[in-house]
């Protein structure tokens, strides 16, 4: 739906940029007022010196200028510590704006598509990837305009000080380009060329180690043990390859700066004993000579900086990337919600609706199906005729590529499928997920009617017992009749049962099944796609489906 | 939080560096001559040009003085260029060793890992633990470059500039070496101290904030349809919160530590610049010299600014550092293994009397099971899944240790039996089928080492996948990709039994023989399954027998695990 206003990674990050103009402004001035205290300072130690020196002043007439001196030492710590403290709430900010739009467009695209995708990689965009914005913003962006305003500063005064001095740094300048890209190239290729070779070294030990009972019952763990060592020490050859020229780019750098500095501090020495005898040389000073020196590194330091932070920039756009393609996939459209509501006996109805998925075409339709309040409809079919895409629908959890959804207004729904949602707290949290109001009596109930009453009595803690991180400690049954006791536990109208009693033993079985016929006959709505024989017992209605369309059902059904 | 405890969850890993103090040692020496060629490019360019002010001062006064302009120019070019040199050299040289470092700590971790039961490595399946450990293991691999290296070269800096500083004036150099020590105390354990705590969370919110995503995407359908999206996403943002909390501190630390070394270097200077002056009218030293001393003390700048960010960061090396010494713990709690050798031919089995608890479960996994196997016969054990038969099978492998009970092989208490030994006379083929990223040959010669490319192809030709290896371009050579991926999951489970067939047990564990093969298949293997397991001993893992063509061949006995109620 975006994907034509698609922005590029670079537009995007300068979007959330500018939503912190405020931070990072006060971190590129603090960032500036620290450098322009450098010079400051490197004046007053040159001005001293001359004073010494030259005018022969006492030490003791100095003290002033001495005190000065630690004053602008003390302003620039602050300013520096203000950089850092100011970039990195601007990141911090910006980081959380990030994770809120994604979350907002992982909403939007409803929990169908959202569950196509593989959880783990998404969680990992949500918090590693949006982690790894943070050194672009905190420290690559405002070093970004440190890099353009402090060698134009240092270069106004030095061209105040000396034309000569400042023409051999401006000579250096145009090469800052060319040393940029040099780094930039350096270190995209080596983004590049190293993202290969470690996933290939980071699949290997993976592969490995996610391996190793095999490994352990067939007895090999030494010898992969020394393939381990062998890949990552290939790996190292590899990547030295890649770094012996990433490192020349930096090299480079370091060698105009070095230059640079020898070529001031020879032709200052040379002016000051009067062997240059053209130009501004004649009018060096022990103070001005001095000062330049002082200044030629810092003219080069914040592109050494800059440098230093290049990698940052590259892991921001590759981060960038994908969330931009997270970003660009369709969401659900809004006025799916707004459609007319049906007649007041239906609960929800589906009007010549079509599904498609991308990949395998029309999963479903076109279907007409409409749920009257008090029905306990069952939908049956074999594996892939649909039934999950249809209760999908029904609880709008996706739209329908055509057809309509009507929804009567303000419809609650209770929804359980086979993988339940568990969350890292007690198990009274995670019921309340559903009825965040509900008491502890209600929550009692609740269990006992999914069959979970015997289980909570042997708990220590009960009701209160932590679940594991993503429920460890409960069995796929348990975790099943967890998520049923929701749906008693909630007072909505609508009941979407995907497979409820599949991954049930017997007994249990036998027990939700009795469980399910009570919530039909409390006089909720229910649709429950099945297989069971019990299950559809129960139907008031039924709907059969067939690759993705109404089956003719045979007669008494 | 005491020293000795951190210096404690370093040692290991300290004593694993150790073993290349070589490489270290010449990696701080060139990381020295670096600092060295900085600090003197600088320092002799401003001697150079407070020399050369005055005998032009002179000069112009109309008096006689000899100034050698060509030694001193000579150096400061020696300088530009051994920076240069220097640093590049050095920047290859310890990334080099930091690469071997990474080879070593892998190398160490996956031997320690290899020793794991089934109970420590059930926990990879349960969380990110593995990518955690990678993580971690990167965290380690930088400790040199960037906790050890620089620190040493910084106290040899400040030391070595101190006693030259001294030889001139020595209360100059007694300055320096008084403001700078402290703070490269103060920079390097002050950090430490200000960020330990913040900076040792970190890693523990992330992978909660990590896992409450998961959960938000995983259940988004539950949320939405009880309306409590809004609230799971309120948790996450207060995970986010309190995540941003640490992180804002310890960015404050850092900058504190930043703004610190500009400030104490700028005093040094100051105490120079004053200290030197007053030398020099008293007439101790050369005005040149005089103005070389400050600008050698700000040269110092650079490699004191390294210190702050890393160790305000210590806590999360330390945090890695710990959860590796867990896991090469764990590997050495692991379980006992003796050096009977079991009997050749096929093994009786007992269990008796096993309970079975995993860690943290609410329910045993296993509870007074009775098992016995003759040697030759064929026992189904059968269940519904989580009734525990895989539990069983971990049993008999070794992979876990019962809570309570015995367990014997061929009349040998388990836990004395040889490991070389129990590995070679007992076979399984799980569920999971582990192919590593590597050709069809050497998934295959997992099992059988020593095996020709004619037992290989026999081996498939036994699982009727010659033909089909056979059309492949590279044979034998080709690789499986990752977990076997280029395989469809009937090819891996025939990959599996043929493996099995390059071996000789005395004790085969077969869980759901055929799962996932069509019915033909099914048929041709069974009978030739069938004659291959005559002669041993067969646990069959099934969920239940319906006597059909999937059922394995030859049973003898059925035993059913009762379902665990609640």
């Amino acid at each position: 739906m975006k994907r034509d206003t698609q922005p590029s990674p670079r537009r995007w990050l300068a979007a959330h940029a500018a939503g912190q103009r405020g931070w990072l402004m006060l971190a590129a001035l603090a960032g500036i007022a620290a450098g322009a205290l450098t010079v400051a300072q490197m004046a007053l130690l040159a001005w001293i010196v001359s004073r010494l020196l030259v005018d022969g002043a006492p030490l003791a007439s100095l003290t002033p200028a001495f005190l000065l001196l630690v004053a602008v030492l003390v302003a620039r710590a602050l300013c520096q510590w203000g950089q850092e403290l100011s970039g990195q709430l601007a990141s911090l900010r910006i980081r959380h704006a990030v994770r809120a739009e994604l979350l907002d467009h992982l909403a939007a695209m409803g929990p169908v598509r959202v569950g196509a995708r593989h959880s783990a990689g998404l969680a990992n965009q949500l918090v590693e990837q949006v982690e790894a914005l943070d050194g672009y913003f905190a420290r690559f962006l405002p070093q970004l305009r440190l890099c353009v305003a402090i060698p134009l500063l240092i270069l106004v005064v030095v061209v105040s000080l000396d034309w000569l001095a400042a023409l051999f740094l401006l000579l250096a300048a145009p090469l800052i380009p060319l040393f940029m890209a040099l780094v930039g190239m350096g270190a995209e290729r080596l983004n590049r060329d190293q993202f290969v070779a470690v996933s290939r070294l980071a699949g290997h030990f993976l592969d490995r180690v996610r391996g190793i009972a095999t490994l352990q019952l067939f007895g090999r763990t030494r010898e992969a043990a020394t393939e381990v060592h062998a890949a990552a020490d290939e790996y190292r050859r590899l990547s030295m390859r890649t770094l012996r020229v990433a490192f020349l780019s930096s090299a480079v750098l370091e060698f105009f700066a070095s230059v640079a500095i020898a070529v001031v501090a020879i032709y200052v020495g040379f002016g000051l004993l009067g062997y240059i005898e053209f130009g501004p040389a004649e009018e060096l000073t022990l103070f001005s000579g001095l000062l330049v020196l002082l200044l030629a590194p810092e003219f080069f330091q914040p592109l050494r900086t800059l440098a230093q932070h290049y990698h940052d920039r590259a892991a921001a756009l590759g981060a960038a990337d994908g969330m931009l393609a997270l970003l660009g996939e369709p969401v659900r459209p809004t006025h799916a919600t707004t459609s007319p509501p049906p007649a007041p006996e239906r609960c929800v109805a589906l009007a010549a609706v079509t599904l498609t998925h991308p990949g395998r075409g029309q999963v479903l339709g076109p279907l007409d199906v409409v749920v009257e309040r008090g029905d306990t409809l069952v939908v049956s079919g074999p594996s892939g005729a649909g039934k999950s895409a249809l209760l999908q629908l029904l609880a709008g959890f996706v739209a329908p590529a055509s057809g309509q959804r009507l929804a009567a207004p303000d419809l609650k729904i209770a929804w359980m499928d086979q993988r339940p949602l568990l969350i890292h707290g007690s198990l009274a949290e995670n019921l309340r997920l559903a009825a965040p109001q509900a008491s502890d009596a209600e929550l009692e109930r609740a269990l006992t009617h999914a069959g979970l009453a015997e289980l909570v009595a042997a708990l220590p803690h009960g009701i209160h017992t932590p679940l594991g991180e993503r429920g460890s400690g409960l069995s796929g049954g348990q975790a099943q009749r967890l998520a049923l006791a929701r749906v008693f536990l909630s007072d909505a109208e609508l009941v979407l049962l995907d497979e409820p009693t599949a991954s049930l033993d017997e007994a249990t079985e036998a027990r939700v099944i009795e469980s399910l016929r009570r919530l039909g006959e409390d006089g909720r709505t229910l649709v429950i796609a099945t297989h069971h024989p019990a299950l559809m017992a129960m139907a008031s209605r039924r709907l059969a489906l067939h690759e993705g369309r109404e089956q003719a059902l045979e007669a008494g059904g | 939080m005491s020293d000795r405890s951190l210096r404690a969850t370093f040692a290991p890993w300290l004593r694993l560096l150790a073993q290349r103090r070589t490489r270290l040692a010449i990696g701080v020496l060139l990381l020295i001559v670096t600092v060295f060629s900085a600090v003197g490019l600088l320092t002799l360019s401003g001697w150079f040009i407070a020399a050369s002010a005055l005998a032009g001062m002179a000069l112009a006064l109309g008096m006689a003085v000899a100034f050698d302009v060509y030694v001193p120019g000579a150096g400061i070019r020696f300088f530009a260029v051994s920076r240069t040199v220097a640093r590049y050299g050095e920047r290859l040289y310890n990334h080099d060793t930091v690469l071997r470092l990474l080879a070593d700590l892998r190398h160490r971790l996956f031997t320690a890992m290899a020793r794991l039961d089934d109970r420590s490595l059930a926990r990879q399946r349960a969380s990110d633990w593995l990518n955690r450990l990678t993580a971690d293991i990167d965290t380690l691999d930088g400790l040199y470059l960037r906790l050890l290296a620089p620190p040493a070269v910084a106290l040899a800096a400040i030391a070595l500039l101190a006693a030259f500083l001294a030889l001139w004036v020595p209360l100059v150099g007694l300055a320096v070496a008084a403001l700078l020590v402290p703070t490269w105390a103060w920079l390097t354990a002050g950090q430490a101290w200000l960020g330990m705590a913040s900076s040792k969370r970190q890693v523990a919110h992330l992978q909660r904030l990590r896992s409450q995503a998961i959960e938000h995407l995983t259940g988004l359908a539950e949320l939405e349809a009880y309306r409590s999206r809004e609230w799971h996403r309120q948790n996450f943002f207060q995970r986010e919160a309190r995540l941003s909390r640490d992180q804002q501190r310890l960015a404050g630390v850092a900058g504190l530590g930043v703004a610190l070394v500009n400030l104490m270097v700028g005093l040094g200077m100051v105490a120079a610049l004053w200290l030197a002056a007053a030398a020099w009218q008293q007439g101790a030293i050369s005005g040149a010299v005089m103005v070389m001393m400050p600008i050698a003390v700000l040269a110092l700048g650079e490699v004191l600014a390294l210190l702050p960010a890393a160790f305000t960061q210590l806590g999360a090396s330390r945090g890695a550092a710990e959860r590796l010494n867990e896991v090469e713990e764990a590997g050495q709690a692991t379980l006992s293994a003796g050096h009977a050798q079991l009997p050749t031919g096929a093994l009786s089995v007992r269990l008796r009397e096993i309970v079975l608890h995993y860690p943290g479960a609410l329910a045993p996994a296993l509870q007074d099971l009775d098992l016995v196997v003759a040697p030759g016969q064929r026992l189904a054990l059968t269940g519904a899944s989580g009734a525990g038969k895989s539990s069983v099978a971990a049993l008999l492998t070794r992979r876990m240790p019962p809570s309570q009970g015995e367990i014997l092989l061929g009349d040998i208490p388990l836990g004395e039996v040889d490991e070389a030994s129990l590995r070679e006379r007992v076979a399984i083929l799980g569920q999971r089928i582990d192919l590593f990223q590597d050709s069809l040959a050497s998934n295959l010669r997992l099992a059988a080492p020593e095996a020709t490319d004619a037992q290989l192809w026999q081996a498939l030709a036994w699982v009727e996948l010659a033909d089909w290896a056979e059309a492949l371009p590279h044979g034998l050579a080709t690789p499986v990709g990752e977990g076997g991926r280029a395989l469809s999951g009937g090819q891996a489970r025939r990959l599996a039994l043929a493996r099995l067939w390059l071996r000789d047990p005395g004790l085969v564990i077969l869980d759901e023989p055929f799962a996932g093969l069509d019915e033909g298949t099914v048929a041709r293997l069974s009978p030739r399954l069938d004659a291959w397991l005559t002669g041993r001993s067969v646990l069959y893992l099934v969920h239940q027998l319906d006597g059909g063509a999937f059922d394995p061949p030859g049973i003898n006995f059925v035993q059913r695990l009762p379902a665990r109620l609640v």
